[in-house]
């Protein structure tokens, strides 16, 4: 072993992190295209390190947004039992679905997430406080007066969690691409809470995942160990630089990104990789 | 009934904390593993790979943490959504081992 194969997984996954906090993403949704297409990585031996990553970002991150109280933590309890249970499906279905379909699936979600970058996020409207009834039923006195916002249309909420945890274990990723819409449109919380809770919410859904893929000798300690600790270190480094809103030349650069990552991650379906090895 | 705030410490503080030391744990058993595997490989991969498994309990934790916080101040509800998302990881953990 020489270490320069360690150095280069823990600086994709410092850089991958770092840059997805800022961005509001998770760093799952790099981790996997890179490994599989610039370090010629098996793809499910990447989706359990990237797995790994989901899990160190949302542990090392949460602790400040907890601090602040802007993570909700009965909400995020109560969705985490929609996107466990998609995760423990997704662990089904991975197995089952040939790698091809999984390049597949990997560039249409990074399509996706393309679309989202490029129409920027606004701040849902405000919900009358009492016409919430919605959540009434099960999360009443769940939230405190004061955090100023109440959680809409719950079940719409829960579904789109439920497809969250099935993308996240099938390939890797903490699908934010399927959190947001979750969040904002259906639940209308305001963007830091979303941003919080979504945070805290995805290293269990990663977490009910990644024992199986474990289990399966699919999370191998060369590739996943210097993965957390850059993702560790670029979590924590993220949250220093907090919350500043990418500008528009910085998003435009990664809707560019992640259209290129989708197109190679089409082809490598069909066994083509343009792209040079890397380290 | 009064609740005296200081010496009920909010659940989000207890929580952070987990995690905060959790992880401080789970990346110096990988960071002491992947140093030892510079000089005796098999070693230090199997150091590393405990610390991978650390990371991966570390969430399963937190939702444990919950479900006894959530008891203990009596939200009954939201004790019980979390011993149902536990057991849904340990579902998930059992039979998705092959």
């Amino acid at each position: 072993m020489n270490g320069s194969l360690e150095l280069w997984l823990f600086a994709v996954a410092l850089g991958t992190s770092l840059l997805g906090g800022l961005l509001g993403m998770a760093s799952g949704i790099f981790i996997v295209p890179i490994l599989t297409i610039f370090g010629r990585i098996d793809l499910h031996t990447a989706i359990g390190a990237s797995l790994i990553s989901v899990i160190a970002c949302s542990c090392a991150g949460a602790a400040p947004f907890l601090r602040d109280r802007l993570t909700n933590i009965r909400l995020a309890i109560l969705l985490e039992t929609a996107t466990t249970l998609g995760a423990l499906c997704g662990v089904f279905v991975a197995g089952l679905i040939p790698p091809k379909y999984l390049f597949v699936i990997f560039a249409l979600i990074l399509l996706l997430s393309a679309q989202q970058m490029a129409a920027r996020r606004k701040e849902p409207p405000r919900a009358e406080l009492p016409r919430a009834k919605l959540a009434g039923a099960i999360l009443s006195g769940a939230w405190d007066r004061d955090l100023g916002y109440a959680v809409q249309r719950l079940p719409l909420g829960m579904a789109l969690m439920y497809g969250a945890g099935l993308i996240s274990a099938l390939l890797g990723i903490g699908s934010g691409v399927l959190k947001i819409p979750a969040m904002d449109t259906a639940l209308r919380l305001p963007i830091k809470v979303s941003s919080a809770t979504s945070n805290f919410m995805i290293g269990v859904t990663a977490a009910a995942s990644a024992g199986a893929y474990f289990a399966r000798g699919e999370i191998l300690a060369p590739v996943a160990a210097p993965i957390a600790l850059g993702s560790v270190v670029g979590a924590v480094l993220g949250a220093r630089i907090l919350m500043k809103v990418p500008n528009d030349k910085l998003r435009l650069m990664f809707v560019c990104i992640l259209v290129i990552l989708s197109a190679q991650m089409m082809l490598a379906a069909f066994g083509i990789n343009l792209i040079e090895a890397a380290p | 009934m009064k609740v005296d705030i200081a010496s009920h410490p909010r659940l989000e503080q207890t929580l952070g904390a987990l995690l905060h030391y959790g992880t401080l744990l789970a990346s110096s058993v990988i960071a002491s593993g992947l140093a030892l595997s510079l000089g005796v490989g098999a070693t230090g991969l199997r150091v590393a790979t405990a610390g991978l498994v650390l990371f991966i309990l570390l969430p399963v934790v937190r939702v444990a943490a919950m479900l006894i916080l959530f008891l203990r101040a009596r939200e009954y509800k939201f004790g019980a959504i979390a011993a149902l998302v536990m057991s849904i990881i340990l579902l998930s953990f059992f039979l998705g081992t092959p």
